[in-house]
């Protein structure tokens, strides 16, 4: 699991541009069940099971990440940058970052020796944010990179102690454990959607969900975990270690709750999701045609959209342990 | 000495307090080519012997800005304080290495969206955690007074720019050491010293026991200055690839950086003044104050983003300064004058 994860998360996929992991994931899974692209580029996957369950399932985990797309470039050679999805500019200053996979630029900024009042204590807007790829001007700049290029904050990935830290982990985790879910024998027949999309407004599962037309839905997600040094216990939402989180309700979604009792009387560690915020594709795959069963299972993780964020392995194996109670619970109409 | 390796060999080393991986590297190359001797301060001072006593000293530091650990806690969460001038709002989410017993990666706690409301104000170190990831394990690895540094490997982007940490000053440091090379092969009319010094970060310290301990008749410091970018003022920065940056100021030796000025033009070599009021912010400031006083030059490679992991230089800088101050030590100095 952990080697998938990293080859997942060294590669490159800012949404729109998800060719370099879709082709992984197709790779990882052909032999393991039928599967189609369609015309957004989300992978449609149909898991053949022991049985065929009069409900129709849906699993989806998105391929996307955040990263920043180039706008335009200055005479001197500096490239202007828009953010692909939601990332706080906090985590961009003076960080390396790759173009199109094979330019290294910076972001780069005016020295601490020369701020000084306000300016030291407040971040910049992204807008006044730049790249420098050591162009001396635009037309050296325009040699090796083109407006609508892709960046992402270059990152490593480590793993150490349980702890999985790296970019993308939103939601290469659940790419990760869908291929899993794919690859191992199931009990019931089921649909894997890998959507585009996701970060720029839950777009890919949109029509992936309409296209499979499924009854019921499991959303495989990483969610944001506050469980940090200073944050009080009720604004963590949830913790690293407890298991993979269940949602009742976020921003985009009231989830199924007789589902989401299902999660929580499985006997598999798992931790409520403490807040009503952000969302997942989950808002676009329940209200899919006239309305579709819908639970998310979250895998917990700090710095959430940062090229750092942390996960634990321990929840993202009781994220795919949860995952198949589900499958089964679900098919098996439990409920 | 191939430059950039040497340089990106020196910047992915770290050298801070008793942790000394770039001097070690420092030590061995200038040991080729000058007599070579560590001090217990960490400072590396070579000596090329020439036809006078006379001594001019080149000065290079080679301690980097970093961290230190100031409370481990029962959940694996750091608190640091600085060692050196870090702009706090680059470090949410950075990853950096603990010196502890072992080298372990930690991240700065960045605060998710949910927690923000309305502008962060970043003005208190303390309140940036470092999440190690270790849980209670954390205290049985990492001790108050470990070193925190930055992790990132240097690399080229376009042709001789390259980017990476440290590169205040080990671009100055690099330029020591291709000197030695050069003017070790060379008769020199003049002796000279060339000193590798510990703490300028905290206060130009190291410089100034080495300066004590030299005593130069001259001196030049070599470091980094601000390089151009959209949002510096013009006269407050040189040029990426406009070449040695000669310091012009009310304390260092005019006499001296008029002497690098006409041998940059003489051999039509790349060079812009950088003038300033009054203090550099450089060794140079305590090297001229040392015993009864010092004439003190100052040359400076511009660079970017300076004091983060993503400093960024043009190797074509590091050379021209090479080229300038192997001229005005084969010519004596200011020796003459």
């Amino acid at each position: 699991m952990v080697d998938i994860l990293r080859q997942l998360c060294t590669l490159d996929a800012t949404s729109g541009d998800e060719t370099a992991v879709r082709n992984f994931i197709i790779n990882e899974i052909k032999y393991f069940c039928e599967l189609k692209t369609d015309n957004l580029g989300n992978i449609i996957a149909f898991k053949k099971g022991k049985k065929t369950p009069t409900r129709k399932l849906m699993i989806d985990a998105h391929m996307d990440e955040v990263g920043l797309i180039i706008s335009s470039v200055t005479d001197k050679g500096f490239l202007k940058f828009k953010t692909v999805g939601g990332i706080d500019t906090a985590v961009l200053l003076s960080r390396r970052v790759l173009i199109n996979g094979k330019t290294y630029g910076v972001i780069g900024g005016k020295p601490i020796h020369l701020t000084s009042g306000d300016e030291a204590k407040k971040l910049p807007k992204a807008d006044n944010l730049y790249i420098d790829i050591g162009a001396k001007d635009k037309e050296e700049a325009l040699k090796t990179v083109s407006l609508g290029d892709r960046a992402v904050i270059c990152s490593e990935f480590l793993s150490c102690n349980d702890k999985i830290t790296s970019k993308a982990l939103d939601d290469r985790i659940g790419c990760a454990i869908l291929i899993q879910l794919i690859k191992q024998e199931s009990e019931y027949d089921f649909y894997g959607s890998f959507s585009v999309q996701e970060e720029v407004g839950l777009r890919g599962a949109k029509v992936s969900a309409f296209s499979i037309d499924p009854d019921s839905a499991i959303i495989l997600e990483g969610t944001t975990a506050a469980d940090i040094a200073d944050v009080s216990s009720d604004k963590q939402v949830c913790a690293l270690g407890d298991g993979a989180a269940v949602s009742f309700m976020d921003g985009a979604t009231v989830y199924d709750r007789e589902y989401y009792n299902l999660a929580l009387t499985s006997g598999i560690k798992c931790q409520v999701k403490r807040a009503v915020s952000g969302g997942n594709n989950s808002g676009a795959v329940h209200l899919n045609k006239s309305g579709v069963r819908t639970v998310a299972v979250s895998v917990p993780c700090r710095y959430i959209h940062s090229a750092s964020s942390v996960a634990d392995i321990n929840d993202i194996n009781s994220a795919l342990a949860l995952a198949k109670h589900l499958i089964n619970k679900i098919c098996g109409e439990a409920v | 000495m191939n430059i950039k390796e040497t340089l990106f060999s020196l910047s992915n080393a770290v050298n801070v307090g008793n942790l000394h991986e770039a001097s070690d590297i420092a030590f061995d190359i200038l040991s080729k080519y000058a007599e070579t001797e560590r001090k217990d301060n960490l400072t590396v001072i070579g000596k090329i012997k020439g036809e006078s006593d006379y001594t001019i000293m080149l000065d290079a530091h080679l301690d980097e800005v970093a961290f230190v650990v100031t409370d481990v806690d029962d959940k694996g969460f750091l608190t640091v304080a600085k060692c050196g001038g870090i702009d706090l709002r680059t470090l949410p989410a950075r990853v950096v290495t603990v010196h502890g017993k072992e080298k372990i990666p930690a991240v700065f706690c960045s605060t998710p969206p949910h927690l923000s409301s309305g502008e962060k104000e970043y003005t208190d170190i303390g309140e940036l955690k470092l999440d190690t990831c270790l849980g209670s394990s954390a205290k049985d690895i990492i001790s108050v007074g470990d070193y925190v540094t930055y992790r990132q490997k240097a690399t080229a982007l376009n042709g001789t720019i390259v980017t990476g940490k440290s590169f205040d000053d080990r671009a100055g440091v690099v330029c020591l050491l291709e000197l030695a090379e050069r003017l070790s092969r060379k008769k020199l009319p003049v002796s000279v010293s060339f000193v590798l010094c510990d703490w300028e970060e905290l206060g130009l310290r190291g410089s100034k026991i080495a300066s004590f301990e030299v005593n130069p008749d001259e001196a030049v410091a070599i470091d980094v200055s601000f390089g151009d970018g959209p949002d510096i003022s013009p006269d407050e920065c040189g040029n990426i690839s406009g070449g040695a940056m000669i310091g012009v100021s009310p304390v260092l030796c005019r006499e001296i950086s008029d002497k690098l000025f006409n041998i940059a033009k003489e051999k039509g070599i790349l060079h812009q003044a950088e003038i300033m009021g009054g203090k550099t912010g450089t060794d140079g400031d305590v090297i001229s104050t040392t015993q009864n006083g010092v004439k003190t030059g100052l040359v400076s490679i511009p660079l970017r983003n300076m004091h983060t992991d993503v400093e960024l230089l043009d190797i074509k800088d590091i050379e021209s300064i090479c080229d300038i101050l192997e001229q005005y030590i084969l010519s004596g100095g200011v020796s003459n004058g």
